[in-house]
């Protein structure tokens, strides 16, 4: 049986978080086409790929607003995969 | 006097009890599947670095995977609005909402379909060659996790239909929000890595 029993939180706009995903995901595409130097891309499509992930966990999966345990049990392993793309792909 | 001390959480129900559980493991869940996806994306950038040939990011259908993007990223946008729909009390339109996320995934896989094709039969890649490999290890198993989201969405689809989620009662589609905005997550990741730093 389900039954939450817990205040709903005053969430961001998903409308607005989803428009700046698109347009993230817009920028990555031309800048990508566009032929930017090897040397600015990687870091450059890295670090708006993580933001865009970030912006999934945090407003879309709703950890923003849940338990801060939820938070340290899923940013754990993302410290990992973080650290690991970053090494590997700009080496 | 010897009095027993009260357990943590022992102020909430049995239900709410059972629902923190169910989302505590779901996130220890995601976890773990996370730790899997980011071993394949180190296995295909480590592939990458001693590989003679690697395709482009058009020999990859760019194209066709940035629509792809797209229609994730959008079926992510109208899962959010289901949960907040039935969190607000309004039920009535959660069965669209999760009908079209769950069309947009079949989308989703009927373009991942058109561009395995067009790599195995016109760029000539498949498990022999190191590229192909990697790649449809990764991308292969983000699908499979596509197909389970959307057999799970029509479920969920099919439940809230039935009335069965209201504003007191809708742990299970948060559950399975939690699941389609992971796989959609892993995809920004892989969308970067693999095609677009290639």
């Amino acid at each position: 049986m389900d039954h939450a029993e817990t205040t709903p939180h005053r969430y961001t706009s998903p409308k607005v978080v989803f428009l700046i995903l698109f347009i993230a995901t817009i920028v990555e595409v031309g800048a990508t086409l566009a032929g930017v130097p090897r040397k600015l891309l990687v870091p450059a499509l890295l670090s708006i790929s993580f933001v865009k992930a970030a912006l999934v966990a945090l407003y879309f999966m709703h950890l923003r607003y849940e338990k801060l345990i939820y938070g340290v049990i899923f940013i754990t392993p993302a410290a990992f995969a973080i650290l690991l793309m970053v090494i590997l792909a700009t080496r | 006097m010897n009095e027993t001390p009260a357990l943590p959480g022992a102020t909430l129900s049995a239900p709410a009890l059972s629902n923190l559980s169910r989302k505590f493991g779901f996130w220890l869940f995601l976890s773990s599947e996370l730790l899997i996806f980011c071993g394949l994306i180190g296995a295909l950038l480590v592939t990458k670095s001693y590989a003679k040939e690697w395709p482009t990011a058009q020999e990859l259908s760019l194209w066709l995977v940035s629509i792809n993007t797209f229609l994730l990223l959008t079926s992510s946008l109208t899962v959010v609005l289901a949960i907040d729909a039935v969190r607000s009390g309004k039920t009535r339109p959660v069965p669209v909402y999760i009908l079209i996320s769950a069309l947009l995934g079949v989308a989703f896989l009927a373009g991942q379909a058109v561009e395995y094709t067009h790599l195995i039969t016109v760029e000539g890649h498949g498990f022999g060659d190191s590229f192909g490999t990697a790649f449809f290890i990764l991308t292969g198993l983000h699908g499979l996790h596509v197909f389970v989201g959307v057999l799970w969405a029509f479920g969920v689809a099919a439940r809230a239909r039935a009335r069965a989620y209201s504003a007191t009662n809708y742990t299970s589609i948060e559950v399975f929000g939690l699941y389609w905005h992971f796989v959609d997550l892993v995809w920004i990741l892989i969308f970067t890595v693999v095609y677009l730093i290639s």
